[in-house]
């Protein structure tokens, strides 16, 4: 069994009176995506700047590979990737310069940069200077920058946000691979059908705590509604909705009678999506 | 601290202000804009002092008034030295009117009249007057009570006067370092509002190491350009060494200077709003230097007056490691109090 690549254990803190982070506690085990959702405010960023060793925690202790952050950020930050929201490159230089440049301040020679420029789409352009590159290809230099070191683990804050279907599929698919290369992905998202897709489990976090941390599978299970959603065929060619409540012992009859006696058009299980479950945990959405 | 690690953001640094074409430019065209102006200015001092004579008949004394260091020039009529000296050709103008000795030697009271232009300071005034009775005394055979000192207070400059030129040389080299602080600062700025910084802060790289970086970074530029400004126009030709060092000094007090800077402002407009001060109160020593007499011993409290005198001195009047090392002194202490002061509080933003 893998062990734990990140443990958070009470996590604290504050911003003068207004407590960001209250007493969070997780564990994310090695080659594991947790998917960590809330909306603005909740409390996510804060919780990555504890990990990443970029704030020091008012209470509690992170270790990331049995390292802890605080007295030991430097070593920490050698074994991890952080992928930004917002584009933090250096846009008079070009994105080979980019990556050369994290390469020397990882220590990394001899350091193959137009592979992983390649690998994140950007092959060809490697002699540009960012300040001409759209959105999607900033978001692609800045995860290409973020696996510079092989890391560990790896942090990615909203990916995909904004970005085109193209840029988008690219940059999951790199998530996945680095899953598959063994390393842990610390996904903050806004976006449900990312999250879904991608994460082994999901945390959503409000007011500054964890409400639910689970994999999606089990929160749909628990949460969402056990029935089936079908549609049927009316005689003046329009179509009507029947829903069959799962679980009940006359539910086997239900559907025999509805295939029996009406003409199915289509039939889907109705689960909830993510998002249902937040509101339904917290009663709110993720945005805003 | 990770050595490798400071000379690839020293690398990087040196790479992105050269990029910047308005600091790539300015940094360049003020370096050769220095240069002219050093070049353009008067290598040599003129210390005689014109002033312009009418007089119908030319009293003897005033014909050899030449050989102490004041030129007369005759004027036509009295109403060409009065416009001369209207527009600035000459300090004064003394009307000798025709019955001017038939008086003195008469016993009678003589009268010259003196014109002065609006601009002609009023110490000069006193001193050009005095001069005339002076003359007049001795026109007429009579000592004066007045007991003449061949002892000349503070250092002797006659016939060895400072070009104006190399009395700007201080002036000129804070303001390249200057320049630089300002770079400098604008540099940091972006770094922080562009968020790079915190990119550089998630990888193994320290605060110190990013501090180590800029304070090379920062002095190297501004200690290369002005070391150039001062090769070329042979502001090294006397005690090179001690301005060497005292210019290193300078660039390491403007580095720190930097970091505050950078630490209170935004973006370009507000790092010149700080600076901009900061440069101006930094070359009031140096107008010292310029216009002597203009500034007081306050002056001595502003960092800079301890690299302006200690390059001022070793360059014009050779002066040796005995005769400045208090003012490289200071300037040290001002040294370690800047960088520290400006890491204090450009670290605190940066974290």
């Amino acid at each position: 069994m893998a062990g734990d690549a990140i443990i958070a254990q009470n996590l604290i803190y504050s911003y003068g009176q207004l407590l960001a982070v209250d007493d969070i506690s997780f564990k994310v085990a090695e080659g594991e995506i947790l998917g960590f959702l809330g909306p603005n405010g909740a409390g996510k960023s804060t919780t990555v700047k504890m990990l990443t060793g970029q704030l020091q925690p008012k209470g509690g202790q992170a270790t990331l590979l049995g390292i802890d952050v605080a007295r030991n950020p430097e070593k920490v930050q050698g074994n991890i990737g952080v992928c930004f929201e917002l584009p933090n490159l250096y846009e008079q230089m070009s994105a080979e310069e980019n990556l050369n440049l994290f390469a020397r301040l990882f220590g990394i020679r001899p350091f193959d940069a137009d592979a992983l420029l390649k690998r994140v789409g950007l092959g060809g352009r490697e002699h540009d200077r960012v300040e001409g590159y759209s959105k999607g290809m900033k978001q692609r230099l800045m995860v290409a920058r973020a696996l510079v070191n092989r890391p560990s683990i790896l942090f990615l804050d909203e990916p995909t946000e904004g970005l085109d279907p193209t840029s988008s599929e690219t940059i999951r698919n790199i998530i996945l691979q680095e899953r598959e290369r063994g390393a842990t992905v610390f996904l903050t998202t806004h976006d449900m059908m990312e999250a879904d897709k991608l994460s082994d489990r999901v945390a959503f976090v409000d007011n500054g705590k964890i409400v639910v941390l689970d994999t999606p599978h089990n929160l749909k299970q628990q949460y969402g509604k056990r029935a089936l959603r079908v549609e049927v065929a009316r005689p003046d060619g329009g179509l009507d909705n029947r829903e069959v409540i799962l679980d009940k012992p006359e539910t086997a009859g239900d559907v025999q009678g509805l295939f029996s006696k009406e003409r199915v058009i289509t039939v889907h299980s109705e689960e909830a999506s993510l998002e249902d479950i937040f509101i339904e945990i917290t009663g709110r959405g993720l945005v805003g | 601290m990770n050595w490798q690690i400071v000379r690839a953001l020293i690398a990087k640094d040196f790479k992105l202000y050269f990029r910047n074409r308005f600091f790539a430019f300015i940094t360049v065209l003020a370096l050769v804009a220095y240069i002219v102006i050093y070049f353009v200015m008067p290598q040599t001092v003129d210390e005689t002092l014109e002033m312009a004579v009418y007089a119908p008949v030319l009293p003897p004394i005033l014909e050899q008034a030449g050989s102490q260091g004041l030129e007369l020039v005759l004027m036509e009529s009295e109403e060409q030295l009065k416009e001369a000296v209207v527009g600035g050709e000459y300090l004064a103008g003394v009307v000798v009117p025709p019955d001017f000795m038939d008086k003195l030697m008469s016993g009678d009271k003589g009268q010259l009249d003196v014109y002065f232009g609006t601009d002609t300071p009023e110490e000069l005034q006193d001193s050009i007057t005095v001069l005339l009775e002076e003359m007049a005394y001795l026109q007429t055979g009579q000592m004066l009570s007045v007991r003449v000192s061949p002892e000349v207070l503070g250092r002797d400059m006659v016939g060895i006067q400072i070009p104006m030129r190399d009395r700007l040389l201080p002036m000129l080299a804070v303001i390249i370092l200057m320049m630089e602080m300002l770079g400098l600062a604008s540099l940091i700025s972006s770094e922080v509002v562009g968020r790079t910084v915190q990119a550089l802060l998630i990888t193994p790289m320290t605060i110190r190491g990013l501090f180590a970086a800029k304070l090379i970074m920062g002095t190297s530029l501004a200690f290369i350009q002005v070391l150039l400004f001062m090769a070329v126009t042979g502001g090294l030709n006397q005690q090179p060494l001690i301005i060497i060092v005292a210019l290193l000094l300078g660039a390491i007090m403007v580095t720190g200077i930097g970091f505050l800077v950078a630490s209170g402002s935004k973006e370009m407009t507000t790092v010149m709003a700080w600076g901009f001060p900061a440069l101006i109160v930094l070359s009031v020593p140096a107008f010292g230097v310029l216009a002597p007499g203009t500034v007081s011993d306050w002056v001595r409290a502003v960092p800079s007056y301890y690299l302006v005198d200690a390059v001022y001195q070793a360059a014009n009047f050779n002066a040796g490691w005995s005769d400045i090392w208090d003012n490289l002194l200071i300037l040290l202490s001002f040294d370690i109090v800047f960088v520290w002061l400006g890491i204090t509080v450009l670290g605190r933003k940066l974290r």
